[in-house]
């Protein structure tokens, strides 16, 4: 069963065209690799994906609940990772409790603003952030590059139950081979075009 | 309204835990109004007049039996103007250089033809050119006024002795001529010396009508010489520090800095945090995060426009200052403060949307506050085109509604019209903003 699908999608920002017109279908249970080098526009189509971002062409048809780590740190600063959690559980319609699981299950500090994070806990944070709903897609952009080998397994857990239990994780990242064993098929994106 | 409240929210959690970008919010609007209060009360210094003498005033002068001090009714004149004497060539070079904003030139023969009192004397002034020089040209009017009120006097006691004279006879001087008069007293006498007859009756009636028409000379001299006067009653009302007027710019100033700063940098904040994009996903559409700015901007603007008006009423309130009662007026300020903040907000949150991050939207904020505040303070007689920009923006709106809250006796007229001009702007600022929120750039 197809979960996500994006038809003909394009990005352009300004003269630049960051995406061109791509088909990408994501299916219930499957864990899909994205790749490809620097500036390809893989963020892009995440971003396009997740509709953080409007395209400039083509259509996106998504389920309600998607959940999507950006690739730099997207939180407040000056809030602590409970409280963004708890911020966010609020405007996604999530109970609080929700919010306290995940800060307990992430191990995340208490009482530190989340400016004053490690790089890692912090992108901990965002992965917490992105599985508050309870995500039926979940979309992670370079979700594991500031994480030790610890947590870095435990995203790569989070990321098979997900598909385990009916949804769909497409993961962007320049480190295919730590998904060899992980994604069900590799998309490959060069200079904005699948290849 | 959910989302726009938890943004809100969140939003003042953060700006209380940075107390010192509150104290510097605070502070700093203080700090500019006090500055142009020192400013605009050396605009109301007195301007520097170069006295050039090319008569060479003696130190005292007489005229009709007073006796001036040169150098004290000076003084005494210039109350309005700093008076500096000058040679003829200095005070043309500091004139020219702008140094002084008039030259008085007291010109030869000036003591002379004073003394004789048969023809007003000249004074020469030259004034700076340029906005001032009205004013300049005013002060200098209201310095000779002065010296003429003083010499009316003296004109009048002169005058008035030769209506003596004629009255009661006696010797006199005219143009330096001495001559001898018997007057009117001195004529009745020989009148009634005289066989009566009809003629020498007609002209005892003359001289009996002439003595009681020159007895009123004295009152009539003077009502001609000051058809009006000016009585000067005991002092009355507030001094211009607590004025309506200041208040209403103090709060304005304080608000439009506040409000300003606080949107634009709230709202570029968002992009900094990397967050727009998630905010974007259908959790806070930008129209409601622009609302939330502005609601920020609203909020922030009451709370410390009201801690500036509670000050000023404990100021008046201790000192016992007349004029309109502040606190009864307080509810009605809040929210005129509520409503100008967010008008403000909006145009702050337009100014966050534009910049590319919060540094940026910051300054360009403050940068942007002094511009709209004196728009709003230069008055529309002065320059139109200012006005005209100023009615676009929200501050001078905001001024009037205060004026009007907290001193009208009827304010309801002006509350209804600058309010309908804030919500106005308001939402026109707001829509642009919603319109300029950049798009989430991976």
């Amino acid at each position: 069963m197809t979960l996500l699908e994006a038809r003909g999608v394009a990005r352009s920002f300004g003269s630049r065209v960051a995406l061109e017109p791509t088909d990408v279908a994501l299916a219930a249970g499957e864990v899909v690799a994205l790749v490809g080098p620097n500036g390809a526009g893989k963020s892009t189509l995440l971003a396009l994906l997740a509709g953080s971002l409007e395209p400039t062409a083509g259509t996106v048809d998504r389920p309600e609940r998607v959940g999507w780590v950006p690739q730099r740190a997207a939180h407040y600063g000056r809030l602590t990772a409970l409280e963004n959690l708890r911020l966010f559980a609020a405007l996604e319609r999530v109970p609080p409790a929700r919010a306290d699981r995940l800060a307990a299950d992430f191990d995340l500090p208490e009482g530190t603003r989340a400016s004053s994070l490690s790089v890692g806990n912090r992108q901990r944070l965002d992965v917490a952030l992105a599985l508050l709903a309870e995500p039926q897609v979940l979309l992670l952009d370079e979700p594991t590059s500031s994480l030790d080998p610890t947590q870095r397994e435990r995203v790569w857990r989070i990321a098979r139950s997900v598909a385990e239990g009916g949804g769909a994780v497409l993961v962007a990242t320049h480190h295919w081979e730590e998904l060899a064993g992980l994604a069900d098929r590799t998309l490959e994106l060069v200079e904005g075009r699948l290849a | 309204m959910r989302p726009v409240w938890l943004v809100l929210r969140k939003d003042v959690r953060t700006l209380l835990r940075t107390p010192a970008l509150l104290a510097v919010l605070l502070a700093y609007p203080v700090m500019i109004a006090a500055l142009l209060g020192l400013v605009a009360g050396y605009a109301n210094a007195k301007p520097r007049v170069a006295l050039v003498d090319e008569d060479g005033l003696p130190a005292h002068i007489v005229v009709g039996r007073h006796d001036f001090n040169v150098e004290a009714t000076i003084k005494e004149v210039s109350r309005n103007v700093t008076l500096v004497r000058l040679g003829e060539d200095e005070a043309e070079r500091e004139l020219a250089d702008g140094k002084v904003v008039a030259v008085l030139t007291v010109p030869p023969g000036f003591v002379a033809t004073l003394q004789q009192m048969t023809k007003s004397p000249t004074l020469d002034v030259s004034v700076t050119r340029g906005g001032t020089s009205g004013r300049v040209r005013q002060q200098v009017q209201a310095l000779v006024y002065t010296l003429n009120q003083k010499l009316q006097r003296a004109y009048i006691d002169a005058n008035l002795q030769y209506v003596r004279l004629l009255l009661h006879g006696g010797d006199g001087t005219f143009l330096g001529e001495n001559f001898n008069v018997i007057g009117l007293d001195g004529t009745k006498k020989i009148l009634d010396a005289l066989p009566q007859s009809e003629r020498v009756k007609r002209i005892q009636r003359f001289v009996h009508d002439a003595r009681l028409a020159l007895a009123q000379t004295g009152d009539a001299l003077h009502a001609t010489a000051a058809p009006i006067q000016l009585v000067e009653l005991p002092q009355r009302g507030r001094t211009a520090s607590l004025s309506a007027q200041v208040q209403s710019y103090a709060l304005g100033l304080t608000i439009t800095f506040l409000s300003l700063v606080l949107a634009a940098g709230a709202l570029a904040g968002e992009r900094d945090e990397n967050v727009l994009g998630r905010l974007a996903r259908g959790l806070v559409p930008s129209g409601r995060l622009v609302a939330a700015k502005v609601a920020l901007a609203g909020i922030v603007a009451t709370v410390l426009g009201l801690g500036v008006a509670f000050a000023f009423a404990a100021v008046i309130v201790i000192g016992d200052a007349p004029g309109g009662e502040p606190w009864s007026r307080l509810p009605l300020l809040a929210a005129g403060l509520a409503l100008t903040g967010a008008a403000l907000g909006a145009v702050g949150a337009l100014v966050g949307a534009l910049a590319r991050e919060a540094r940026t939207a910051s300054l360009v904020a403050v940068l942007l506050v002094l511009p709209i505040v004196f728009l709003g303070l230069i008055p529309p007689e002065v320059f139109a085109a200012a006005g005209w920009v100023s009615d676009g923006l929200p501050f001078a709106h905001g001024v009037r509604l205060f004026s009007a809250t907290l001193y009208d006796l009827h304010p309801w007229g002006a509350v209804a019209r600058e309010t309908a001009w804030l919500l106005g702007l308001g939402a026109l600022f707001s829509l642009l903003a919603r319109s300029a929120v950049r798009p989430f750039r991976p």
